[in-house]
C-alpha cells in the first residue's frame, strides 16, 4: 500500500514521467527477504551449514573484494549496430578484461534506437548531456568508449597501432568492408601473430547467403539470422490455436534479438579458447573465429535439422506446448499464464495428485490411461491435448498465485509468466539480486541485469560502469596506448580523424 | 669474414620476424578475394587436421537434460576430454525426450536392445564419454575421487546441496583437489528459492523473455513459448565462458573455483533495455510480435500466397508466406513506399521517429501485407532484393538443410557417427568457425555406460572382474 495518496492527472505520457523511477518509487518496492529466513529454508532441509557457505562465498555483494579472472587481457572492440559485439565483449569485460569501444566519430547508431522512437525514455549522460538508448547502455558494460574514424588514412594508421597492443579484436561490420581497407586479419595478424580477432553477424561474411547492405547502405539486424536457422518458423502459435495475421498465429520472432546475443556468447566462448590455446598451451598464435547468429542459433536449436535428416520430419510451431516432453508448457489460467514443468514419472505423478486433489477428473482420465504410464509414450501429440485440456480446466478457476502455491507444496518445477515488473520485485530475484542498480558515473541510478557469472568463489564477474558518452575515454586511452597528447588529438578531431 | 660477425653484431631483430608477407604463398594470401582468403583459412572439412585448443583438459558431467550438458559440450567440441556420468541402466532422462515420441537411435543400454535414445538427447552430450554410478555406494564413491583428482572439473545440476551431503560437493572435492573448477548449474541458487526446481521453459516464463515474446494482447496474442529450449542452450554456454576464465585464471594461481550459475537469470540478462526503462520510469515494456519496438520498417509480414501450394509437407504447403523485411532507412523506407505503391506514406513518416511510433507501424505493416495480398513469398523477396533491399524468407527446417551456404560452410553436414551411421548434424561447427583450433565434432553420443570399461579399467585401474560385480549390483 502506498504511504500516501498523490493527486495526480495524466493528459499526455510525460505526465506519466515523473511518477515514477528511481527517486519517487525506488526499488525495491518491498525489502527483500533476509539472510535469516533464508537460513530457515536450509535449515528445513539439514543444509543449515551449507547454506551459510554458500551465503559466505558466493555472495553478489562480495564481488568487489575478489580478483578479476581476466586481469590484464585487452580488448578492441569495433562493431556497430547489432548485440553480439556488445555480448560478447560485456561478458569478457565483466570477468575483468579490459575493454576498449571503437565507434565512429557519429557514434554508433544503437545509441539513437529508442522504443517507439521516443526520446524521453533515453538518458543523457553527465559529462555531454548526449541522449542514448538504453539498449546501447545496458549492453555496453565496463568499457572505454573512443572514437575513430577509419575511412582516414590516419585512423587507418592508428586502427593498426593499436591492433598490435590488444589480444584480442571483436569486429562487427559489413563482410570484408575492414578487409577492403587493409584493416582485415590478414593484414593485423602480420603485425601482431598473437591477435585473437572474431568477425560477428548474421548469416556469415563468405558463401553464398553472406551478410548484405541494402543499396542505399543499410545493415542487416537480427532477426535475420533468427529467420535463417529455422528459428522463427518453429516458434509460435499454430494456426489452429490462434488465427494468422498478426493475431497470434504466426511464426514469430524472439521479443529480443536472441540470436545476436547466443552470437556474442559462442564468439566470447571460442574467444577464450584461442586465448587459453595461445598463452596456456604455449603457442603464442592468435587466430581468426567467425560466430553468425543464424548459425550459432541453430547450434542451440534443439535436434531441429537433424531431425530433418532422420526422417524428413519439418518442426512444426506448437504455441505454448512442447512437443517432447509432458507435462512441459505454459496454459491461460485466470490471470495469466502458469507454466507447469516435469517429464520423469515421479514428477508426472505429483502434478496430477495436485491437480486431482481439485479435479478428481484429473485423475480418472490422465492417471488411468494405460498410454499415459510410460514416459515417453506421454509424448504422442494426443496425449498432450488430453493432459493440457484437463490441465486448462483446473487452471482457468484460479489465479498464478494460487496454482504456483498448490504446485509448490509438491514441490514441482512450476511458475507463472512474469512481466518485468513482477520479475523485479520477486522474492528471489531481489535477494540475490538478479536486477540490480547500478549508481552509475554518467546516468544516475539505472537499473539492469546483473551478469550471470558473478556468483563465483574466486573470480566473479562484475559491472562496474553501463554505456559510456561516446568519445569518453580518447584522451586517457590515447594518451596511454599511442602517448598522444591533448594537442595531437585537438588536430585529429580537427581533421575529422577521431 | 669479419664483415659477416660485425653485421650479425648490428643486427636487432631476425628478417622473418619483420612484418609484411614473406614467401609468394603469402603474397599471394594479401591478393586474394577476401571471400576465398576465409574459405582458405577455415579449410571447411578438415578441421581434423588442426589442434585442440582445450588439448589435455579432462571434464566430468555429472548431468542432466540440456543446460549443464551443454557448458561440457562446448568444452568436448573445444576438444577437452569429457565424461558423462549417468545413472546406471537409466540414463540421463533426456534420452527418453523424443518429439511427439517418434525418433529413437538404438540401442539405450545393453540390457535395454529394444529401448533407444530419443532425438532430445541431440547435441547437449556430443564427443563425450559415458560411464554409470550410482553415487551412493560406498564402493562407488572411491571411483568417483580418483576421478576428481584425475579431472580439471565438474559441471552438475543436481539439487543445491545434495553433493556436499553425499560428500561430494565443492567443500569436499576442493580438499582432493585444490586445482579442481566446481560448477553448480540449476534454476535458482542461493537465497529463498534456492530448492526450487528448473527449466528452459521455467527461465522464459519466470524471467520475463514469455512476457515480450509473441503478438500484443490487443491484437489478440498471447505469451508464446519459444518452441527450442533456447534458455537451456543459452545459459549452459554462458558458464562455459565462465569455465574457460576459470581455467585461464587457474593458469596463473593454480587455484580451482566455484562456480554457480542460475538459469533464470540468464533469461532477464537478454531484455536489453526492459529492466533499465522499467526501473527508470516503470514501463513494463509488452509483446510486439513480428516487429520491432525500435525500428521501422523492421519486422516479419504475411503474404497472401504460399510458395508451395501442392507441397504434401503442411510446413511447405500452408507455412511458406512469411518474409522478412528491412527497410528503416530513410532511402530504404522511401524505396518501399515506392514499390508497394503507397508514396503517401513516405511523405508522411518522412523520418524514423515518426515512423517507428505504434500508430505508424500498423499502418505501415498493413499497406505492406495488402500489397503482398496477392503474392508468393519468395515473389515478395524476389521484388524487394530487386530494389536492393533487405529481404528474406523465414526458412523451415527442409530449406536449413538444403541451403548451398550452410553446406559449403559446413555448418550443416553429414557426419558418419561410429555408432548410428550417417547423422546429420546441425552443431559444433556452427558454434563458430575458428581458423586454428576449430571446433569438432566426433560423434552424438553412446549407449549408457558405453565406456565404463574404458575410464573405469584403462583410466582408473579397477580389475575387470570387480567392475564386472559392479556391473551385476547394478553400481555401475
Amino acid at each position: 500500500m502506498a504511504k500516501e495518496k498523490r493527486e495526480i492527472e495524466i493528459n499526455s505520457r510525460a505526465d506519466t514521467l515523473p511518477l515514477m523511477g528511481p527517486e519517487v518509487r525506488p526499488w525495491p518496492v518491498t525489502p527483500p527477504p533476509s539472510p535469516e529466513e533464508c537460513m530457515k529454508v536450509y535449515e528445513k532441509r539439514k543444509a543449515g551449514e551449507f547454506g551459510k557457505f554458500l551465503e559466505d562465498h558466493l555472495r553478489l555483494e562480495y564481488r568487489f573484494d575478489k580478483p578479476e579472472a581476466l586481469q590484464g587481457v585487452r580488448i578492441m572492440c569495433m562493431g556497430m549496430w547489432r548485440m553480439g559485439n556488445k555480448f560478447a565483449s560485456g561478458l569478457l569485460s565483466e570477468l575483468g578484461a579490459e575493454l576498449i569501444n571503437v565507434e565512429p566519430p557519429s557514434g554508433d547508431p544503437l545509441r539513437e534506437l529508442t522504443p517507439f522512437g521516443r526520446e524521453e525514455y533515453m538518458l543523457k549522460d553527465a559529462a555531454t548531456g548526449t541522449p542514448c538508448g538504453m539498449d546501447f547502455i545496458h549492453e555496453l558494460r565496463n568499457a572505454q568508449s573512443i572514437t575513430l574514424n577509419i575511412e582516414t588514412p590516419e585512423g587507418r594508421e592508428i586502427y593498426k597501432k593499436l591492433s598490435m597492443l590488444v589480444d584480442i579484436i571483436i569486429e562487427e561490420y559489413p563482410p570484408g568492408y575492414l578487409d577492403s581497407l587493409g584493416l582485415g586479419y590478414r593484414h593485423l595478424s602480420k603485425l601482431n601473430p598473437k591477435l585473437i580477432y572474431c568477425w560477428i553477424g548474421e548469416r556469415g561474411q563468405w558463401g553464398p547467403m553472406k551478410d548484405e547492405v541494402s543499396k542505399y547502405g543499410q545493415w542487416m539486424l537480427d532477426p535475420f539470422g533468427m529467420a535463417a536457422c529455422s528459428w522463427v518458423h518453429n516458434t509460435g502459435f499454430p494456426p489452429d490455436q490462434c488465427p494468422r495475421g498478426g493475431k497470434g498465429g504466426d511464426p514469430v520472432r524472439s521479443g529480443v534479438w536472441l540470436a545476436d546475443y547466443v552470437a556474442g556468447e559462442q564468439a566470447a566462448n571460442s574467444i577464450l579458447a584461442a586465448l587459453y590455446w595461445r598463452d596456456c598451451l604455449g603457442n603464442g598464435l592468435g587466430q581468426f573465429i567467425e560466430c553468425t547468429a543464424a548459425e550459432t542459433l541453430m547450434d542451440i536449436l534443439d535436434f531441429d535439422i537433424t531431425w530433418y535428416g532422420f526422417n524428413a520430419s519439418i518442426k512444426a510451431r506448437t504455441g505454448a506446448w512442447d512437443p517432447n516432453l509432458n507435462q512441459y508448457e505454459w496454459n491461460p489460467c485466470k490471470d495469466g499464464y502458469m507454466m507447469i514443468g516435469g517429464q520423469t514419472d515421479r514428477l508426472w505423478y505429483r502434478i496430477g495428485m495436485c491437480i486431482e486433489r481439485d479435479l478428481p477428473l484429473f485423475g480418472r482420465l490422465i492417471h488411468e490411461d494405460p498410454l499415459l504410464k510410460e514416459m515417453a509414450a506421454r509424448n504422442a501429440l494426443q496425449a498432450l491435448i488430453k493432459t493440457y485440456t484437463l490441465t486448462t480446466k483446473w487452471l482457468r478457476d484460479i489465479n498464478r498465485i494460487e496454482a504456483e502455491q498448490k504446485l509448490m507444496e509438491y514441490e514441482i518445477a512450476a511458475g507463472p509468466v512474469l512481466y518485468i515488473d513482477e520479475v523485479a520485485e520477486f522474492p528471489h530475484f531481489k535477494y540475490r539480486p538478479w536486477v540490480n542498480v547500478i549508481d552509475d558515473e554518467q546516468y544516475g541510478t539505472v537499473m539492469y541485469s546483473e551478469s550471470t557469472n558473478a556468483y563465483q568463489h574466486r573470480t566473479p564477474a562484475r559491472v562496474k560502469s553501463l554505456g559510456r558518452p561516446l568519445g569518453h575515454d580518447n584522451g586517457e586511452v590515447y594518451k596511454k596506448y599511442l602517448g598522444y597528447g591533448p594537442m595531437k588529438l585537438r588536430e585529429l578531431k580537427a581533421k575529422g580523424v577521431i | 669474414m669479419d664483415w659477416e660477425k660485425e653485421i650479425n653484431k648490428m643486427k636487432v631483430c631476425d628478417f622473418d620476424e619483420l612484418p609484411g608477407p614473406k614467401s609468394k604463398e603469402e603474397l599471394e594470401e594479401m591478393k586474394m578475394p577476401f571471400e576465398e582468403y576465409c574459405k582458405k583459412v577455415f579449410d571447411v572439412g578438415n578441421e581434423f587436421v588442426k589442434p585442440d585448443a582445450l588439448k589435455g583438459i579432462r571434464w566430468l558431467s555429472t548431468t542432466m537434460y540440456i543446460f549443464t550438458p551443454h557448458s561440457v559440450t562446448n568444452l568436448a567440441e573445444l576438444g577437452a576430454e569429457c565424461i558423462k556420468v549417468e545413472m546406471p541402466r537409466m540414463g540421463d532422462p533426456m534420452r527418453h525426450t523424443s518429439p511427439f515420441n517418434e525418433a529413437y537411435l538404438y540401442p539405450l543400454h545393453d540390457t535395454r536392445p529394444m529401448s533407444g535414445t530419443g532425438l532430445g538427447f541431440t547435441n547437449a552430450n556430443s564427443n563425450e564419454y559415458y560411464i554409470t554410478m550410482d553415487y551412493h555406494v560406498p564402493e562407488a564413491k572411491k571411483l568417483f575421487y580418483n576421478l576428481v583428482k584425475m579431472s580439471d572439473g565438474l559441471t552438475e545440476c543436481y539439487r543445491h546441496g545434495t553433493f556436499d551431503r553425499w560428500q561430494q560437493g565443492y567443500r569436499t572435492l576442493m580438499e582432493i583437489n585444490p586445482r579442481f573448477i566446481y560448477v553448480w548449474g540449476g534454476g535458482f541458487g542461493y537465497g529463498p528459492k534456492i530448492f526450487g526446481g528448473s527449466y528452459d521453459i521455467l527461465g522464459q516464463a519466470h524471467a520475463g523473455l514469455a512476457s515480450v515474446t509473441g503478438a500484443h494482447e490487443d491484437f489478440g496474442g498471447h505469451a508464446t513459448k519459444a518452441t527450442n529450449w533456447c534458455i537451456d542452450w543459452y545459459s549452459g554456454s554462458q558458464i562455459t565462458t565462465a569455465i574457460l576464465a576459470a581455467l585461464y585464471w587457474r593458469s596463473k594461481t593454480g587455484l580451482g573455483t566455484m562456480i554457480e550459475f542460475s538459469q533464470v537469470q540468464a533469461a532477464t540478462r537478454c531484455l536489453g533495455y526492459t529492466a533499465p526503462l522499467y526501473g527508470k520510469f516503470g514501463i513494463v515494456r509488452q509483446r510486439w510480435g513480428n516487429w520491432d519496438t525500435q525500428l521501422c520498417v523492421h519486422g516479419i509480414v504475411m503474404t497472401g500466397k504460399t510458395d508451395f501450394p501442392d507441397a504434401i509437407n503442411p510446413q511447405d504447403k500452408f507455412e511458406s508466406r512469411y518474409v522478412v523485411l528491412s527497410a528503416f532507412q530513410d532511402a530504404d523506407f522511401q524505396e518501399l513506399c515506392n514499390i508497394i505503391k503507397k508514396p503517401d506514406l513516405f511523405s508522411r513518416y518522412k523520418t524514423h521517429k515518426e515512423r517507428v511510433g505504434a500508430p505508424a507501424q500498423i499502418e505501415i505493416y498493413k499497406a505492406i501485407e495488402d500489397w503482398a495480398a496477392d503474392k508468393t513469398r519468395s515473389e515478395v523477396v524476389r521484388i524487394f532484393r530487386d530494389a536492393g533491399l533487405l529481404a528474406m524468407p523465414v526458412m523451415n527446417d527442409r530449406e536449413v538443410y538444403e541451403s548451398e551456404h550452410f553446406r559449403i560452410r559446413g555448418t550443416v553436414r553429414w557426419n558418419d557417427d561410429p555408432l548410428f551411421g550417417d547423422v546429420l548434424i546441425q552443431s559444433a561447427y556452427s558454434a563458430g568457425l575458428m581458423s586454428r583450433t576449430p571446433r569438432k565434432h566426433k560423434w552424438l553420443w553412446r549407449p549408457v555406460g558405453a565406456d565404463n570399461v574404458k575410464i573405469y579399467h584403462e583410466l582408473l585401474g579397477v580389475p575387470m572382474s570387480k567392475i564386472k560385480e559392479l556391473y551385476e549390483k547394478g553400481i555401475l
